[in-house]
């Protein structure tokens, strides 16, 4: 997984087990950096849930990296490598009208989303919040 | 002159505004009882208060206990209205705590913090004009930013009930800009569908909320105002809700 970092970007790297029990664990390392970049509440929310709702449609694999890369103005996400093919169903194409997927969960979350990489079935998603000016 | 007894329930205002509901289905009687008793569900609540819980929420769950004697009392009966109401609603509160309540042990202190923390939030969100830090958080609590995570945390191990049974009305819904952005891999879907089909056997109070969320784009703080419960409390029904959703389909 790369996560190409600057001179003013700062790296957290996170590995861990995924299934519900590991969830605060990931909540918490998101809330520190939120803390350190001075996220509001609601928006590290956002990105709390952001990141739950990918990791509980990443199936059956064992545990999965997270990457923040983390700048003044925003926090980037790397999550992956992430094995499930429904995944990238999900996040590719429109929003099915009606269903309250994956995709449109994101959409609505962060300010933006996409593939980092998708070799040999394997993809890393980016999530991005952006830290709003106060 | 005929004077009517200051106790006798045949006589009392409860008494007329039962009789209009249960004779004649006037809703308005209804609405009039649970107007007059919402002191009783208060009082009754507060006893409960301090046990991890905001008072604002026992007392919506004390409500709806008080709706549910008010549908399930008999005229035939020579009882108060209050009389018959009281066991109601504690047994609907202590319901909740014991249904619903923290479902792991969370130490006391973290517990009031996190209960303490749902009205800063308010507070400062309200004070600023935007969403508080978790640094400004840890100043309002007078705790450290690891404390008020951990807080936020344990709320998490808490889970809310449904509050759809209570009382409400449904507000005319301004649509807003949705926030976000188009990523260069993945064009926005430019219409922002109906999401009735998607929202399945949810509680209509979940169901609004997830509609103004994800189809109306509202933020939790606007969400919080519309329907009168906390922005950590609107926080927690969206993730409930869709792991809901996610586990039935998953069926």
């Amino acid at each position: 997984m790369s996560a190409p970092t600057t001179p003013d970007t700062e790296l957290v790297e996170l590995e861990t087990p995924i299934g519900r029990e590991w969830e605060p664990v990931v909540r918490l390392v998101l809330g520190g950096v939120a803390d350190r970049l001075g996220l509001g509440f609601e928006e590290l929310d956002d990105l709390q849930l952001a990141v739950e709702r990918l990791l509980a449609e990443a199936g059956a694999q064992p545990s999965v990296k997270l990457a923040l890369e983390l700048s003044p103005d925003r926090v980037r996400a790397h999550v992956g490598p992430l094995r499930e093919a429904t995944i990238a169903a999900a996040l590719q194409g429109p929003s099915v009208p009606g269903q309250l997927g994956l995709r449109r969960v994101l959409e609505t979350v962060v300010d933006s989303f996409g593939l980092d990489d998708s070799a040999e079935g394997e993809l890393v998603v980016r999530l991005e919040k952006r830290v709003p000016r106060r | 002159m005929t004077t009517a007894s200051a106790h006798g329930p045949s006589a009392s205002p409860d008494r007329e505004l039962l009789r209009r509901y249960h004779v004649h289905g006037d809703v308005s009687a209804r609405e009039a009882l649970v107007e007059r008793h919402l002191p009783l569900v208060r009082s009754l609540a507060r006893r409960y208060a301090g046990r991890g819980e905001s008072l604002e929420d026992i007392e919506q769950v004390g409500a709806i206990g008080l709706i549910k004697a008010i549908d399930r009392y008999e005229l035939a009966r020579e009882v108060a209205l209050t009389t018959y109401a009281t066991p109601n609603v504690v047994g609907e509160i202590k319901r909740h705590f014991r249904d619903r309540g923290w479902t792991i042990r969370i130490p006391r202190a973290l517990q009031e913090l996190n209960v303490k923390m749902s009205g800063a939030v308010e507070r400062l969100t309200v004070r600023l004009g935007r969403s508080p830090t978790i640094a400004e958080l840890a100043q309002e609590l007078d705790a450290t930013p690891e404390q008020v995570l951990e807080a936020v945390e344990a709320g998490s191990a808490y889970s809310p009930v449904s509050l759809s049974a209570s009382p409400g009305t449904e507000d005319d819904l301004d649509l807003m800009e949705v926030i976000g952005e188009v990523d260069k891999e993945f064009a926005r879907a430019d219409e922002r569908a109906s999401l009735e089909p998607a929202l399945g056997e949810l509680p209509e109070r979940e169901r609004r909320i997830l509609r103004m969320r994800f189809e109306e784009g509202l933020t939790q703080t606007q969400i919080a105002d519309r329907v009168g419960l906390s922005q950590m409390h609107v926080s927690r029904l969206i993730r409930r809700s869709l792991e809901d959703m996610r586990d039935t389909l998953s069926r």
